[in-house]
């Protein structure tokens, strides 16, 4: 048989959106081929071990990509361009396998607010930002929203008095507050905001043929060893792979979307495991990468007919490169206030998620996940001894009483924070590298500050005795470039006037019309909450498209 | 003749004698992949600087040298010769100061030498190349925590030492316990 006959459909990268793809597109008939550049995860790759994890990376990244196959380069703001790998904290990394982040995430399931899809037209325009609205609303995602929440399992209440209303409830009951979240809710509720369990792409209880959450510390950053957290490699992908329909190809690395004289994409030139170089044909392509390969792939992919890449005419591609400032604060107390009874968040606020005077947008706090030995070894108070004695003593005695309430921001996207690709590096290939350059918009700092006060306040509140705040806008920051990291998103954003993004309110690109994307590339504005699941739901949404259109 | 019995016993009695003698090694030989003995024993008194014991181990006991000589040839090649440039500058620095090798100096003396490289006021003047004092001083804080607070299986945290100092449940048992 030949392993490369023409299919319906690809769809590059197994990841949130295209684990998602795949099912959709398959589960309706449809011949698919999914490509993932890594391989399998598995629990025994990394078990517990911190120094590999997806939280700290110090050894080597248990879920991919290889340090010495993947590099790519940082553009600093003087024009500097320094190789980078995977070990530097500026590449802005993505697990590379089978489920990527939905295997090593920390499983925050938010829906978006409304405002979230509408933020020109609530906030107004922002000066240096190209901020804008969605084409499409929260109404339009919401029912793919739920359809992500039941597929995939969500655990979560209604306790959210800011969130958008809902047709169906979460398939299982929200998880309990650990120690830290029990007492924070109570101190939140005594100043009059509204905590409420986080909901979670993890089982409360036994679902879908799966182990109900053991509560590990090991969890953000890592596998589960008893499979109770919910991603895309355990839950869609198998039930693609059990149609008959989908066949998931590891270890392969998609260089270029192949083009036809219409203009069309008519497959894709990968190299397979072993290194060789193949051609896989399709009626549609699905690319879902993350929001910088998903650019790299399409600015890689030059023709006759799209010189500058596919979908990159208005010089679109790979701009508004948006990911996540996190701030909050850290407080210390003179009791033990965490249980250790993991993985760490389980209550949120949104009250500063909109409409906080002079800032636009916002962002929830949560108590965090627990830090692992190391990390904490790393977490200070700016002044406080970074070794010796001192640092030992901080370490033993404040392990179990460090209290904080740390978010995401919304970030104001920019024009010139963004993906190219490199005329001179390449990878193991031979295909061209990301570049990333730009840097955050100054808002992104003064809200920051903003986050970060009303966080000190709660801890405060609580009687941490001593209290600090992040506020990331201490000169090594600026070091770090644009924003990106684990929640990149805005690469390939959605509208309707081609001359300002690149995809359709479908997903697909304006002028290539069997092409869609489905990862974080496509949103306009992150929101101030962890994305995979807009993403998820929006990769559900495009694919149904898809399925209508082009079965 | 020699029947089968008398030649293996015979055979075991003469390799034990003849072998054993060359088997047994120097305790400071080959017990490092990337650094020579002398180069270790600074940079084991460095580290225990770093993390001291006291009533729970320090980075000695937790065989931290054991993690940065495996982390720098496995994961760190680029730092081989920072950390060589390292230690000989800074013994040449303490010789010529205070005549005697780092890991011989006091414990106040050594606490004194890394405070002033940690702020950059130790002269980098003779050697130091490809790397200076603060940036060799970051580099062995940052190593000595990774070796002493990450997991065992990277050579570091014998025993599980810095997770007993901080009661967290040891080793790990899939399923069965919180880590």
């Amino acid at each position: 048989m030949d392993k490369n006959k023409h299919v319906q459909a690809i769809v590059v990268g197994a990841g949130g959106g295209g684990g998602v793809a795949a099912k959709v597109l398959a589960t309706a008939g449809m011949q698919t081929v999914l490509f993932e550049r890594g391989g399998w995860p598995s629990y025994d790759a990394h078990i517990n071990d911190e120094l590999i994890s997806q939280r700290m990376q110090v050894l080597d990244s248990a879920f991919g990509p290889a340090w010495d196959k993947h590099p790519r380069v940082h553009v600093r703001e003087n024009g500097e361009r320094d190789i980078i790998t995977a070990a530097n904290g500026n590449y802005n990394h993505v697990a590379a396998c089978v489920g990527s982040g939905t295997v090593s995430y920390g499983a925050m399931a938010w829906r978006f607010m409304r405002e979230d899809f509408r933020l020109k037209t609530t906030y107004g325009a922002v000066e240096g930002s190209t901020l804008d609205d969605w084409p499409i609303t929260y109404d339009d995602l919401e029912p793919y929203y739920s359809q992500a929440e039941w597929e995939i399992g969500v655990s979560g209440d209604d306790g959210n008095p800011f969130a958008a209303p809902r047709e169906r409830p979460y398939p299982m009951p929200a998880f309990e507050y650990n120690r830290d979240g029990e007492y924070l809710a109570g101190v939140c509720r005594r100043m009059g905001l509204h905590p409420f369990s986080i909901p979670m792409l993890r089982n409360s209880v036994a679902y879908n043929g799966r182990a109900a959450c053991i509560r590990n510390r090991t969890c953000c950053g890592y596998a589960c060893p008893v499979d109770a957290k919910n991603g895309t490699q355990n839950t869609v992908i198998p039930v693609a792979m059990a149609t008959g329909l989908c066949e998931v190809r590891t270890h392969c690395v998609v260089a270029e979307l192949l083009v036809n004289d219409a203009g069309l994409v008519s497959g894709v030139r990968y190299f397979d495991k072993d290194g060789k170089e193949q051609v896989q044909t399709a009626d549609v392509v699905v690319v879902s990468g993350s929001a910088t390969e998903t650019a790299r792939l399409l600015l890689n992919s030059r023709s006759p007919l799209h010189p500058a890449g596919l979908g990159n005419n208005r010089d679109c591609v790979g701009r508004n490169l948006q990911g996540h400032a996190y701030t909050g604060a850290s407080g210390l107390f003179d009791w033990d206030i965490l249980d250790l009874s993991g993985p760490g968040a389980t209550m949120a606020i949104c009250d500063y998620n909109h409409h906080n005077p002079g800032i636009v947008g916002g962002g929830l706090l949560a108590n965090e996940f627990y830090m692992l030995p190391y990390a904490f070894s790393q977490s200070r108070p700016w002044g406080e001894p970074r070794w010796g004695k001192a640092h030992k003593d901080y370490q033993r005695n404040n392990y179990r009483r460090l209290g904080r309430m740390i978010g995401p921001i919304q970030e104001m996207p920019m024009w010139d924070a963004r993906v190219t690709v490199d005329p001179q590096v390449k990878d193991y290939w031979g295909i061209p590298v990301v570049a990333l350059s730009g840097a955050k918009h100054p808002r992104d700092f003064e809200h920051c500050r903003f986050l970060s006060s009303k966080a000190e306040e709660i801890l405060k509140e609580a009687g941490a005795v001593r209290t600090w705040r992040h506020t990331g806008d201490r000169p090594p920051s600026s070091f770090y470039g644009p924003s990106g990291g684990q929640h990149q998103a805005g690469t390939c954003r959605m509208g309707h006037d081609p001359a300002t993004s690149v995809v359709n309110e479908w997903c697909k690109v304006h002028d290539v019309d069997n092409l869609f994307i489905a990862d974080g590339s496509v949103l306009v504005t992150n929101g101030g909450f962890n994305p995979v699941l807009t993403i998820m739901a929006l990769a559900y949404r495009t694919s149904e498209y898809i399925v209508n259109h082009y079965r | 003749m020699l029947d089968r019995r008398q030649f293996i016993k015979q055979s075991v009695a003469w390799s034990g004698c003849l072998l054993l003698p060359a088997c047994r090694p120097d305790p400071r030989q080959r017990l490092y992949r990337t650094f020579s003995p002398e180069e270790a024993d600074c940079l084991i008194a460095l580290c225990e600087q770093v993390i001291p014991a006291d009533d729970t181990p320090g980075a000695t006991d937790a065989g931290v040298i054991f993690y940065i000589d495996n982390a720098v040839a496995h994961y760190f090649p680029k730092t081989i010769s920072r950390y060589k440039s390292g230690v000989a500058s800074l013994q040449a620095y303490c010789i010529g100061e205070h005549g005697s090798p780092f890991e011989t100096l006091p414990t106040q003396v050594q606490t004194d030498i890394m405070k002033r490289m940690e702020s950059g006021d130790l002269p980098a003047s003779d050697g130091w190349e490809g790397v200076s004092p603060k940036s060799f001083m970051s580099m062995l804080v940052e190593h000595t925590m990774q070796g002493f607070y990450g997991p065992p299986r990277h050579g570091g945290n014998r025993h599980y030492a810095s997770y007993r100092m901080l009661k967290l449940d040891f080793p790990l048992v899939v399923g069965q316990n919180r880590y």
